[in-house]
C-alpha cells in the first residue's frame, strides 16, 4: 500500500507525464463522510481507482515499449517521414522460397502462446538460496570432523547393522509355468532320504499325503491318440477309403433319421385339421336339431341303481351254505397239492431240465452282463448335463482326393480332436459354452435427434 | 421293534460320492479354479452305477465325484496358491482403480505363483509310469506350438511348448526310435518306441488352423501347462539316458557349419538357437563325447530247443531293427521348398540321412542345391526345370512309405509327376483271412526279397490276386482245413513263381501223394501232412461241446475269408473298369 502510495506521488510530481488512457478527473463526485478512525474504513473508502489504472498503464508501458515512454529520447519515438523506402526485393526469389515459407512459418496458436512482453521474467530468489543453508553447514561440518576423528554415529552404526535388503529378482516371471527357459532337473532321481516320523511329516505339512492307487487308474480304456482309419490317409487306398465313407454317411444316415422322426412327430394330423365341412359344422352346432338326442334320452332310463341301494341282510341259511362251500374249496385245493406232488415224483427228469436250462440262462446273462460292462469300460460316460457327442467323421470325398501332398487341405482340426478325445476318455465332462443372458431387458430410447428425422 | 429310524441317503453309496458344487465349496475354490485344480491332479468326475441314490432321490443329471477324491485334494497345498492368486487379482484391481501405481507395481512382484514338480512326481511316481503317458502330453504340446500368436493362449506357452517339442524331436532322432509315420487327412501320426515303450503322437500339418468355438481353451491350457512339466521332466531324463546335454546344445562341430552370416534375418539372437536346434539337422552335443554309440551285442545265454528258436527269432527281429534305424545312411537329401520341411528333415534325420534344403526356407541349411553328392531331391510339384543326372527326384510320399515298409522302396513309383501309390496306414495289422490290399501284397512280397515283374507289373500282379483268390475259394470247398493261413498262401504263390506259375494243384491234405520219399521237401510236405492228420484227429476227439465252439470259430474264419474274396473281386471289377475307362480315353 506505501509503495502505491508513493508512487502517486511519484508519479503526480512529475511534471512530463504522459498516460496510456487518458485518467478522468481524480476529484469528481461528492465525497463520502466516512470516519477515518478505523483502518477497516480506510482501506473500504479510500478510492484507489486512480492509483491502479496508473500502475496498470506503468505496467503497459513496460510490458509493451520497455519502460515509461516519458523517459524515453525522442529519437527513439519519432522518426522522420520522407516517403516509402525503396524496396529491394526480387520476386522471383519470393516465389521460389513460397513453398518453404509456408512449411517453417509458425503456427498461430505459437504465435499467441509466444512471450511478448519486454520485461524481463523475475529472478528466482531460491535459485541462489538454500533452506536452512547454515543449519544443514554446521551439520556436515560436525560430520566431517567426527569422520576425520573416527567417530562412528549410532544413526550410521544402525544403518550399517540393519540387513541389505535382498535383492529384488523380478520373481514372477521366473515363477511361472510357462516360463519358456525354465529349467528342469532330475524328477525321478533318488532324493535324500526322509528319517522322520512320516506321519508327523504329513500332519505338519512337510511332506505330501499319499496318493491313493485308486486314483492312478485311468477312467478310460481307450488310448490316448486313436488313429484315424486307413481310409483318413491323405492318398487312401480306395476300398479303406470307401469303408470309411461308408461309415460316415451311415452316421449322417442315423442323423438325418433322427431329425425325420422329430418332424413326424411334430407333424399335423390331417384328420385335425379343419376343413369346410367341419368349419360349416361347428358354425351350426346347436342350432340344427339331431336325432341322436332320441337315443340319449332313453339310455338314462337304463341306469342301474344297483350301487346305491343298501345291501341285504344275509340269513343264517345262507351263511351256512357259505361255510360248507368254502371248507370244500379248501379241501379240494388240499387235495390238488398232493395229487400233484406225488405226480412230481415222476417228473423229476424234466424238473432237472428245467433247472438246467434256468443255470444255462443264468450263466449266459452273466456272460452277457460282463460283455456289456466290459464294453462300457471303452464307452464315455454320462458326466454332466450333457451327454457326449461325438466329433464329425473326418472325412475327403473322392473328388476331395489331393493328387500330391503339396495340394492337402487338412480336414477337421486337431484341437478339437484333443478335445473330444479328453471327454470321450472321461477326463472332463462335456459342457456347452455358457450363453450371455441379460438379467434385465434391454430399454430401447428413442433418441430425439432420431425422432425428428422419422 | 426298537432303535431308531434308518433314515434314507445317510450311507452307502449316497455318502459315497459328492456334486461338483458341493466339492467346490468345500474347497472354498471357484467352478473355473475347481476345475484347473481337478486337471492338475487328475481327479475325473464320477459316474455312480445308481444314480438315483446317490442324487437323494432326484433324477437330474449332475456331476458327481467321488468324496474320498476330494477329500484327498484338501490336502493339496495348490489349493492355497490359488486362494492367494484370487487375493492377488482383487487387490491389483484395487490399486489399478485408486491409481496406485507404485502398489501395482509391488503387487506385480509378489505374484503368486505355483510349480507342478510334486504333482508329477505324485501322479508319476517312477519314469516308466511318466512315458507311458506321454502320448497326451506330446500331442498337446505340438498342437501348442503350432498355434498363432494372436492372444487365444498366452505367447510363453506357445514358446514352452515349442522348446518342448524340439527337444523331444531331437532325442528321437539321437535315439533314432521312430517306428512309423502315417499322413492322414487330419495330421501326421508319429509312432515311437523309447525305452521299450510305444509312443504315439499327432502332429498337426502347419498352418491348418482355424479355431474352433466350440472348445474350451482355458480346459486344454490347464491341460498344457500340466504336460508341458511332465514333458520337460521327461525330456531331461531321456537326454540322461543318452548323455546328450540338456538344455540341448548343438554340436560344436555343427555349430560352426551353421553359422551363417545373415544370421540377424532369420530370427533375433534369443530366437536363433532355438531356430537352429528346431532345423533339425545338426547333431547334439553329448555330456562325454563319444565317437559312435557302440554295436550293444545281445548276451548270449547257452538254451535249448524252443527257447533256441525264440532266441534267434528275436535276434533276428533285433537285426531287422538295427537295419530300419540305418535305413537312410549314407543319403543325402534335399528339400524343395514346397515339401513340408520340418516333419521330413525329422524323418529323414531319424534314419540317419543328411537333408539340407534352400538357405531363404529355413536356417540351418547345410548344403546347397548345387552339390554333386546328393543322391536324392524331394520334390513336389509337377515338373523341373533344372535337373540334375546323378539324383533321384522323388515325391515325398517315398520317405514315408519307405520308413513304413522299413526298406528302401523302388523309386520309379514315386517320380515326378507320377501318380501316386496309395498311402496304406501303417498302424493297420491285418489279421488271417482279411481283406489285404494288393498294393500292400506287393509291398510284403518286396519285404521278403522278392522282385516284381519286370515290366507288366500290374498284370502279374493280377494274376497273383487271382491265384490267390483260386486258392481261398479252394480252401473253402475243403472246409476243415482253414488252418491254412495267410503266410502260407503267400508262400504258396512264391513257389508256384518259382515254378514258372504254370502249376494250379489242388491242396488238399490227407491224400496218399506219389513223390518218393527222402528228398527235403518231401520231408518237410510229409512234416506237414502229419500235422495236418494229427490237427483232425483232434478235432475227431473234441467233445459236443468243444466242437460247437471250434464250428463257430471256423465259420467266423471263412466268413472273413469270404468278405475279403468279396472284396479282391471288387478291387478287379473296379480296376477292370478303370482300366477300359483309361483305354477309352487314348483312343
Amino acid at each position: 500500500m506505501a509503495s502505491v502510495k508513493r508512487l502517486k506521488r511519484v508519479a503526480a510530481s512529475q511534471p512530463g507525464f504522459i498516460g496510456f488512457k487518458q485518467s478522468e478527473d481524480l476529484n469528481s463526485g461528492r465525497r463520502k463522510r466516512v470516519n477515518k478512525n478505523k483502518k477497516k474504513n480506510w482501506n473500504k473508502h479510500s478510492d484507489i481507482q486512480d492509483v491502479e489504472e496508473f500502475l496498470d498503464d506503468v505496467r503497459l508501458q513496460e510490458r509493451a515499449a520497455g519502460g515509461l515512454i516519458s523517459e524515453r529520447t525522442d529519437e527513439s519515438l519519432f522518426f522522420w517521414d520522407i516517403g516509402e523506402p525503396k524496396r529491394k526485393i526480387q520476386p522471383e526469389v519470393q516465389q521460389d522460397h513460397k513453398g518453404k515459407k509456408s512449411k517453417s512459418r509458425p503456427l498461430r496458436i505459437d504465435l499467441i502462446l509466444q512471450h511478448d512482453s519486454l520485461v524481463p521474467p523475475p529472478k528466482d530468489i531460491l535459485a541462489h538460496q538454500q533452506p536452512n543453508a547454515k543449519k544443514l553447514r554446521r551439520i556436515a561440518e560436525k560430520a566431517a570432523k567426527l569422520a576425520s576423528l573416527g567417530v562412528v554415529t549410532r544413526r550410521q552404526k544402525r544403518l550399517l547393522n540393519r540387513r541389505p535388503a535382498r535383492a529384488t529378482v523380478p520373481k514372477a516371471e521366473t515363477d511361472a509355468n510357462n516360463f519358456p527357459e525354465r529349467p528342469f532337473y532330475d524328477l525321478w532321481g533318488e532324493g535324500a532320504k526322509e528319517t522322520a516320523d512320516p506321519y508327523f511329516l504329513e500332519q505338519t505339512g512337510k511332506k505330501l499325503v499319499k496318493r491313493p492307487e485308486k486314483l492312478n487308474a485311468k477312467p478310460s480304456v481307450l488310448p490316448a491318440v486313436e488313429i484315424i482309419a486307413p481310409g483318413g490317409s491323405y492318398n487312401p487306398d480306395f476300398f479303406s477309403h470307401q469303408a470309411l465313407l461308408l461309415e460316415a454317411h451311415e452316421v449322417e444316415v442315423k442323423k438325418e433319421k433322427a431329425v425325420l422322426r422329430v418332424e413326424r412327430q411334430l407333424a399335423v394330423n390331417r384328420e385335425d385339421i379343419a376343413t369346410e365341412e367341419t368349419v360349416f359344422q361347428e358354425q351350426v352346432e346347436g342350432l340344427v336339431e339331431e336325432d341322436d338326442e332320441e337315443y340319449e334320452s332313453e339310455e338314462p332310463g337304463g341306469v342301474s341303481t344297483r350301487g346305491s341301494l343298501p345291501q341285504e341282510k344275509k340269513t343264517e341259511k345262507e351263511r351256512k351254505r357259505e361255510r360248507a362251500d368254502k371248507l370244500k374249496l379248501q379241501k379240494k385245493q388240499a387235495a390238488q397239492v398232493f395229487t400233484s406232488r406225488k405226480q412230481q415224483l415222476f417228473q423229476l427228469r424234466s424238473i432237472q431240465a428245467a433247472l438246467k436250462k434256468d443255470e444255462q440262462q443264468t450263466a449266459e446273462r452273466v456272460t452277457q452282463r460282463k460283455a456289456k460292462q466290459e464294453a462300457e469300460k471303452s464307452m464315455p460316460r454320462r458326466l454332466g448335463r450333457l451327454k457326449f457327442q461325438a466329433q464329425d467323421l473326418e472325412v475327403q470325398l473322392s473328388d476331395e482326393i489331393p493328387g500330391s501332398l503339396r495340394t492337402l487341405k487338412p480336414e477337421g482340426s486337431v484341437l478339437k480332436d484333443r478335445f473330444k478325445s479328453m471327454q470321450k476318455r472321461n477326463m472332463i465332462e462335456p459342457r456347452e459354452r455358457a450363453k450371455f443372458k441379460r438379467r434385465h431387458k434391454l430399454k430401447y430410447v428413442e433418441k430425439r435427434a432420431f425422432k425428428e428425422i422419422t | 421293534m426298537g432303535g431308531l429310524q434308518k433314515k434314507k441317503y445317510e450311507r452307502g453309496s449316497a455318502t459315497n460320492y459328492i456334486t461338483r458344487n458341493k466339492a467346490r465349496k468345500k474347497l472354498q475354490l471357484s467352478l473355473a479354479d475347481f476345475r484347473r485344480l481337478c486337471i492338475l491332479k487328475g481327479i475325473y468326475p464320477h459316474e455312480p452305477k445308481h444314480k438315483k441314490k446317490v442324487n437323494k432321490g432326484s433324477t437330474a443329471p449332475r456331476t458327481f465325484y467321488l468324496l474320498k477324491d476330494i477329500r484327498f485334494l484338501l490336502h493339496e497345498p495348490i489349493v492355497r496358491k490359488f486362494r492367494e492368486y484370487k487375493v492377488f487379482v482383487r487387490k491389483l484391481r484395487k490399486a489399478y482403480g485408486k491409481a496406485e501405481w507404485t502398489g501395482v507395481e509391488r503387487l506385480r512382484d509378489n505374484k503368486p505363483g505355483y510349480k507342478l514338480d510334486h504333482i508329477i512326481k505324485e501322479r508319476y511316481p517312477t519314469f516308466v509310469d511318466a512315458l507311458r503317458d506321454i502320448d497326451d502330453a506330446l500331442s498337446m504340446c505340438f498342437l501348442f506350438s503350432t498355434f498363432a500368436r494372436t492372444g487365444k493362449c498366452h505367447v510363453q506357452t506357445i514358446t514352452l511348448c515349442r522348446r518342448l517339442s524340439v527337444e523331444w524331436m531331437n532325442y528321437i532322432i539321437a535315439s533314432r526310435s521312430l517306428k512309423k509315420v502315417f499322413l492322414s487327412i487330419k495330421g501326421i501320426y508319429y509312432q515311437a518306441e523309447v525305452l521299450g515303450q510305444v509312443i504315439t503322437w499327432l502332429v498337426p500339418y502347419q498352418f491348418a488352423h482355424d479355431h474352433p468355438t466350440d472348445v474350451d481353451y482355458r480346459v486344454m491350457a490347464t491341460f498344457t501347462e500340466m504336460y508341458t512339466t511332465l514333458l520337460g521332466f521327461v525330456n531331461f531324463r531321456l537326454y540322461q539316458t543318452l548323455n546328450l546335454v540338456y538344455p540341448p546344445k548343438l554340436d560344436s562341430k555343427a555349430e560352426s557349419e551353421l553359422k551363417a552370416e545373415h544370421e540377424a534375418d532369420y530370427a533375433m539372437d534369443s530366437e536363433s538357437y532355438l531356430e537352429k536346434l528346431s532345423a533339425l539337422s545338426a547333431s547334439l552335443a553329448r555330456v562325454v563325447a563319444t565317437a559312435e554309440e557302440e554295436e550293444n551285442q545281445m548276451d548270449q545265454f547257452p538254451t535249448e530247443g524252443e527257447d533256441q528258436e525264440n532266441l534267434e527269432a528275436r535276434e533276428k527281429e533285433q537285426k531287422e531293427q538295427e537295419a530300419h534305424k540305418r535305413l537312410f545312411e549314407g543319403l543325402k537329401f534335399f528339400l524343395n521348398r514346397e515339401v513340408p520341411r520340418e516333419s521330413l528333415a525329422f524323418i529323414l534325420r531319424c534314419f540317419g540321412a543328411e537333408v539340407s534344403w534352400d538357405q531363404s526356407l529355413c536356417i540351418g541349411g547345410t548344403y546347397d542345391v548345387t552339390d554333386e553328392s546328393i543322391t536324392h531331391q524331394i520334390v513336389d510339384r509337377p515338373n523341373m526345370d533344372k535337373q540334375y543326372i546323378n539324383r533321384y527326384y522323388i515325391q515325398p510320399q517315398w520317405v514315408f512309405d519307405t520308413v513304413n515298409a522299413k526298406m528302401l522302396l523302388p523309386v520309379e513309383d514315386y517320380f515326378i509327376g507320377v501318380t501316386l501309390p496309395p498311402h496304406l496306414s501303417p498302424f493297420v495289422e491285418e489279421k488271417d483271412g482279411d481283406y489285404v490290399p494288393p498294393e500292400k501284397l506287393k509291398l510284403m512280397a518286396l519285404q521278403r526279397g522278392e522282385k516284381p515283374g519286370q515290366d507288366d507289373e500290374e498284370d502279374d500282379d493280377d494274376d497273383d490276386d487271382d491265384d490267390e483268390e483260386e486258392e481261398e475259394e479252394e480252401d473253402d470247398d475243403d472246409g476243415d482245413d482253414d488252418e491254412l493261413t495267410e503266410e502260407r498262401n503267400l508262400k504258396k504263390m512264391e513257389n508256384q513263381r518259382a515254378q514258372g506259375k504254370t502249376l494250379a494243384v489242388k491242396v488238399t491234405p490227407g491224400k496218399v501223394r506219389p513223390w518218393e520219399t527222402g528228398s527235403v521237401g518231401n520231408r518237410v510236405r510229409l512234416e506237414q501232412e502229419e500235422k495236418a492228420e494229427e490237427k483232425r484227429l483232434a478235432i475227431m476227439m473234441m467233445k459236443k461241446k468243444e466242437k460247437y465252439l471250434y464250428d463257430k470259430i471256423m465259420f467266423g474264419k471263412k466268413r472273413t475269408v469270404r468278405e475279403a474274396n468279396k472284396l479282391t473281386a471288387k478291387r478287379k471289377a473296379h480296376e477292370d473298369a478303370s482300366k477300359a475307362e483309361k483305354k477309352a480315353k487314348k483312343q
